[in-house]
């Protein structure tokens, strides 16, 4: 392409990328300033003086770690429930004769149909007439099993063949067996794409844990974050920047190192149609 | 026997699933008491009252403006940007890994870091227009505005998945299918139109449906940066849900579990058009 | 085991000593043993980390060590007030609720009527404790006629703040503030300064559309906010906010803002707040709360007045806020006993000095000001005699005691949308005004169904 055209060409991608850029520079550069910076108007875009102290003062005040752990644990439950459940119910699907099999499969995939707000007040009150509110069984129980998971594994193993499944059958193999030693092993891909998509949703999960937890010790990360506006100290944006930044690390690592992984995973419905 | 292989699923199901839609609907046929238990049975009077109330048709309203607002830009940006993506210049890949920032961020990073911009005292992008000697703008003090500036922030976050999926999308269009047609005198925009749109239609139909659920379900930007105010102008269906159930003080379970009932028939209705009416024009090879 | 324990006692305090109160047995009387290694109290508050919170557990930590081995007082941090509430809720119908808990001052009719707790008055009685030293405003807000039904703990009041050195700037005098709407309007026009392109730099006024600022008008000018007796005669049945006077105050925010006097911020008010601090707002209306945390940020002498009136003649006075502290009926006598003795010692005058000095909340103990630490925070502080001349200055009457009303937080909020419906020009005043107590109205009546009240 000719000269121009390639400068005007590099220029909209740049102009794109700082669009797409600017919340995250602007919480780090925020992040570092001072208090008294933030609170002037117009507010300044870069630090005069940059510090570390909006870092110290946010992990003072609210259990960050904590609340790391928290969501960690919680969508680290999630995801292997989910890998769980979908691996056994997708292999019954594709692989082994059973009554009323399509109808049961419809089960499965009304459950994708029903929204999570739809049914949310329930769940909420079970959690409540049980003693679960604010415990780590009310984050976690409701999402240990999702249809997608098994749409997504069956469509899978669908394509396994056929040959290899009967010879070991015939060699005296269980179906567990079978399961765990050869078909998993084989179905890395999908199982990754599953897990991925599993413990990004479960990471990133507002409205339920706003719901279901009430002190500090049991929030996950994304309410802390939310809540830094009524932490008393946070006087000033900075210190709701340096907090967001600290939540941010995991995922930017994540997307900036694994991108490659991660849109196997999430493609994983979508190009083959 | 196959029937244990499923029943760890079925039983979750059961629980957390079926069951729960079954109490909605129980819970909608009844008013509660102050502490929210479902004590008086009054039949289909909430539903008549949802059908009634004017606050109801703005919601409704709210949430289908809520719904366009987002899935179209953050559909046609997309795909802008996803073309873009796919020239093959040099540091292209530095532009892809650093187009896919917003995917980085949840709802409630994204919201919390927006809430700054819109800020309308000290905001940033009000200090912007009062740089450049412009009057500020209420972004989420102006009823008028709220919306889209919700809207804003929501774009801007489906943007890092949407720009990921069509990227990918695109590049399963072998390279055989352009090279035929540049040998017969195709050029860009008529491949783009002729090629490239049609065999991205499964991608884009995907992405279509997906986001569409993702804004229907919308929750968390709307009370990080509103509230479902100024005046209940960012007040969508689920926020509503929220608002009886959950806020100030109330317990209304059973008039919010009517309106998670419209929500449900409004997701599955939207669904059904998608797939009846659209999926007919998606190209499949 | 335990739980088996004090199931049983509860069985033999329902049966054998007399339930609620009622005939003549007193609920305290009965002759229930408390456990050998002491009784439990589970506090439930609402105040994030923070000075508030260091400060809770201050005094818990104090208690306890002078009640070792008797009792002690474990307290938690339940979430926000509306969380707090929302999880004492959920816990009535899962029979998990703590023995004694802080709810916001909106949510006082919901705990009175939701049949768990134990009215304060019952122990006062029962103890002959004498409430002649505690302020009688700040216990109207908490008592129906003359019985008391929660003590109150975090006390705070509305204070117009001012930037003083602004109004030196704009040539008024940094110690004759505004005192009346009016006045304010006349001031703010002089203190709204633009720059070369016609920009605002400073607005004479801003404050968040917070409801309870209308609360506050409404008292201030001795008018009800419900009827009935503004909910203290019997359960209040309609909101009476869309009378002349509401509509004054909302169509003089309206103008305000229109005009370009004030700023618009929106609910939040923390952003309101901010705004202050940061000087593009010279004058604000906000919590005494908020005195310290301005104190300490802001670059600009500091001037604090009356909340304002909507007018020179009205009578009023302002309704104080916060939260208070509610004992759980369903326990035990002897953690019910426990508890009250907790109450008790957060009342008293040293510990009242510690908790003002240490949260700038208002003593509810008058006695409280003899104390030395308490004297020298108000040497630093000299702006928070505004505050407690303000307390004093108010006549205590239906009006200043406050709204109670089943659905007060729903019916703060209603207004809130109805000063922004009318503030950014969607419905006039009066029309926006009506629409909120119309809107109001299904929720009062559905409340006052459900609790049985004629």
């Amino acid at each position: 392409m000719t000269g121009i055209w390639r400068g005007v060409n590099y220029a909209v991608l740049v102009a794109i990328t700082f669009i797409l850029l600017f919340p995250l520079l602007y919480a780090l550069s925020g992040s570092l300033m001072s208090a008294h910076e933030l609170s002037s108007y117009p507010t300044p875009l870069l630090p005069a003086h940059p510090q570390l102290q909006s870092f110290a003062d946010v992990m003072k005040a609210i259990p960050l770690a904590r609340e790391y752990l928290n969501s960690a644990l919680v969508a680290a439950l999630i995801t292997t429930g989910q890998l769980l459940t979908a691996t056994l119910s997708a292999y019954a699907f594709a692989f082994l004769r059973m009554p009323y099999r399509n109808a049961l499969f419809a089960v499965f995939l009304a459950t994708m149909m029903i929204p999570w707000e739809a049914i949310i007040i329930p769940n909420y009150l079970f959690m409540a007439d049980n003693g679960l509110i604010n415990t780590y069984p009310a984050l976690v129980l409701p999402f240990l099993a999702a249809g997608f998971g098994t749409f997504l594994l069956r469509q899978f193993f669908l394509g396994f063949p056929r040959d290899l499944y009967e010879a070991a059958l015939v060699d005296g193999c269980s179906h567990l067996r079978f399961l765990w030693s050869i078909l998993v092993p084989l179905s890395r891909p999908a199982l990754a794409a599953l897990g991925i998509w599993a413990f990004l949703s479960a990471w990133n999960q507002y409205f339920w844990p706003l719901l279901v937890t009430k002190t500090e010790e049991m929030q996950t990360l994304q309410i802390g974050i939310s809540r830094l506006r009524d932490v008393e100290a946070a006087t000033a944006p900075n210190f709701i920047l340096a907090g967001t930044v600290l939540a941010l690390v995991p995922t930017l690592v994540l997307i900036y190192l694994g991108q490659r992984h991660i849109v196997r995973g999430l493609t994983a419905g979508a190009v083959r149609g | 026997m196959a029937f244990a292989f499923l029943v760890p699923s079925l039983l979750l199901f059961a629980f957390f699933t079926f069951w729960p839609l079954l109490r909605s609907v129980y819970l909608s046929f009844h008013g509660s008491d102050i502490i929210g238990r479902p004590t008086l049975f009054v039949g289909t009077r909430q539903y008549e009252q949802l059908l009634s109330s004017p606050t109801f048709r703005d919601v409704l309203v709210n949430t289908a403006l809520f719904t366009a607002l987002t899935v179209i830009p953050s559909l046609a940006i997309g795909l802008l940007i996803a073309i873009l993506l796919q020239q093959r210049i040099a540091g292209i890949g530095l532009f892809r890994t650093l187009m896919a920032t917003p995917f980085a961020f949840s709802v409630a990073t994204a919201s919390v870091v927006f809430a700054i911009f819109f800020n309308p005292g000290v905001g940033v992008f009000n200090g912007f227009l009062y740089f450049f000697h412009l009057p500020p703008v209420g972004w989420l003090t102006d009823p008028s505005k709220a919306l889209a500036s919700v809207a804003l922030a929501s774009v801007w976050l489906q943007l890092g998945y949407n720009v990921l999926v069509l990227s990918a999308g695109l590049q399963a269009i072998p390279d055989e299918v352009y090279e035929a047609a540049r040998l017969d005198g195709a050029r860009a925009p008529a491949m783009t139109w002729h090629i490239t749109l049609p065999l991205l239609t499964p991608t884009l139909f995907f992405l279509l449906v997906v986001t569409t659920i993702i804004s229907l379900q919308s929750f968390g930007q709307i009370h990080i940066l509103t509230r479902g105010g100024p005046a209940g102008a960012t007040t969508t269906l689920v926020y509503s849900i929220y608002v009886n159930a959950f806020a100030f003080g109330n317990s209304n379970f059973g008039y919010a579990s009517a309106q998670a009932l419209v929500l449900f028939a409004i997701v599955l209705a939207v669904t059904a058009i998608q797939f009846g009416v659209l999926e007919r024009r998606v190209f499949y090879r | 085991m335990k739980r088996l324990v004090i199931g049983l006692l509860m069985l033999v305090v329902a049966c054998g000593g007399g339930n609620g109160g009622s005939g003549t047995a007193n609920p305290l009387d009965d002759n229930a043993t408390p456990p050998a290694g002491g009784v439990e109290v589970q506090f439930w508050h609402g105040f994030a980390a923070g000075a508030n919170q260091d400060a809770t557990n201050a005094l818990v930590a104090k208690f306890n060590d002078a009640h070792k081995g008797a009792i002690k007082v474990t307290a938690t941090y339940a979430g926000n007030y509306d969380d707090t509430l929302a999880k004492f809720k959920a816990g009535i119908q899962s029979n998990q609720l703590p023995d004694m808990v802080q709810i916001y001052d909106i949510g006082t009719r919901f705990m009175i009527d939701s049949g768990v707790v134990q009215p304060m008055q019952l122990f006062i009685d029962h103890d002959k404790y004498s409430t002649k030293d505690l302020e009688p405003n700040i216990l109207g807000y908490y008592q129906i006629g003359s019985k008391l039904y929660s003590m109150p703990w975090n006390v705070s009041m509305p204070l117009l703040y001012y930037n003083k050195d602004a109004f030196t700037r704009a040539g008024l005098d940094p110690n004759k503030p505004p005192q009346t709407l009016d006045e304010i309007r006349a001031a703010a026009e002089k203190l709204t300064m633009r720059d070369a392109n016609g920009q605002v730099t400073q607005y004479g006024f801003g404050a968040a559309i917070y409801g309870w600022f209308l609360e506050q008008w409404t008292a201030r000018a001795d008018q009800q906010y419900c009827n009935n007796g503004n909910g203290r005669d019997k359960n209040a049945t309609k909101l009476q906010i869309n009378q002349p006077l509401d509509v004054k105050v909302v169509d003089w925010w309206t103008k305000m803002v229109n005009d370009g006097l004030a700023l618009n911020t929106g609910r939040n008010t923390t952003d309101a707040q901010n705004a202050f601090k940061a000087g593009r707002t010279v004058m604000n209306v906000e919590s005494t709360g908020t005195l310290r945390g301005y104190q300490s940020s802001v670059k600009f002498a500091l001037g604090t007045a009356f909340y304002p009136r909507s007018e020179a003649s009205a009578a009023g006075g302002p309704i104080i806020g916060g939260a208070s502290l509610w004992i759980v009926n369903k326990k035990p006598s002897y953690t019910q006993k426990a508890a009250w003795e907790f109450v008790k010692f957060l009342e008293l005058p040293e510990n009242q000095a510690y908790w003002h000095t240490h949260t700038g909340y208002f003593p509810v103990d008058t006695k409280a000001a003899n104390d030395p630490t308490d004297q020298q925070w108000m040497q630093q502080y000299p702006q928070f005699k505004t505050a407690i001349d303000q307390l004093h200055a108010t006549k205590l009457d239906k009006a200043t005691q406050g709204c109670i009303l089943g659905v007060m937080p729903a019916a703060r909020q209603a207004a809130e949308v109805g000063i922004e419906q009318a503030v950014t020009k969607q419905k006039s005043p009066q029309k926006a005004m009506d629409d909120a107590v119309a809107t109001m109205q299904p929720q009062i009546d559905s409340y006052n169904q459900a609790v049985g009240a004629k």
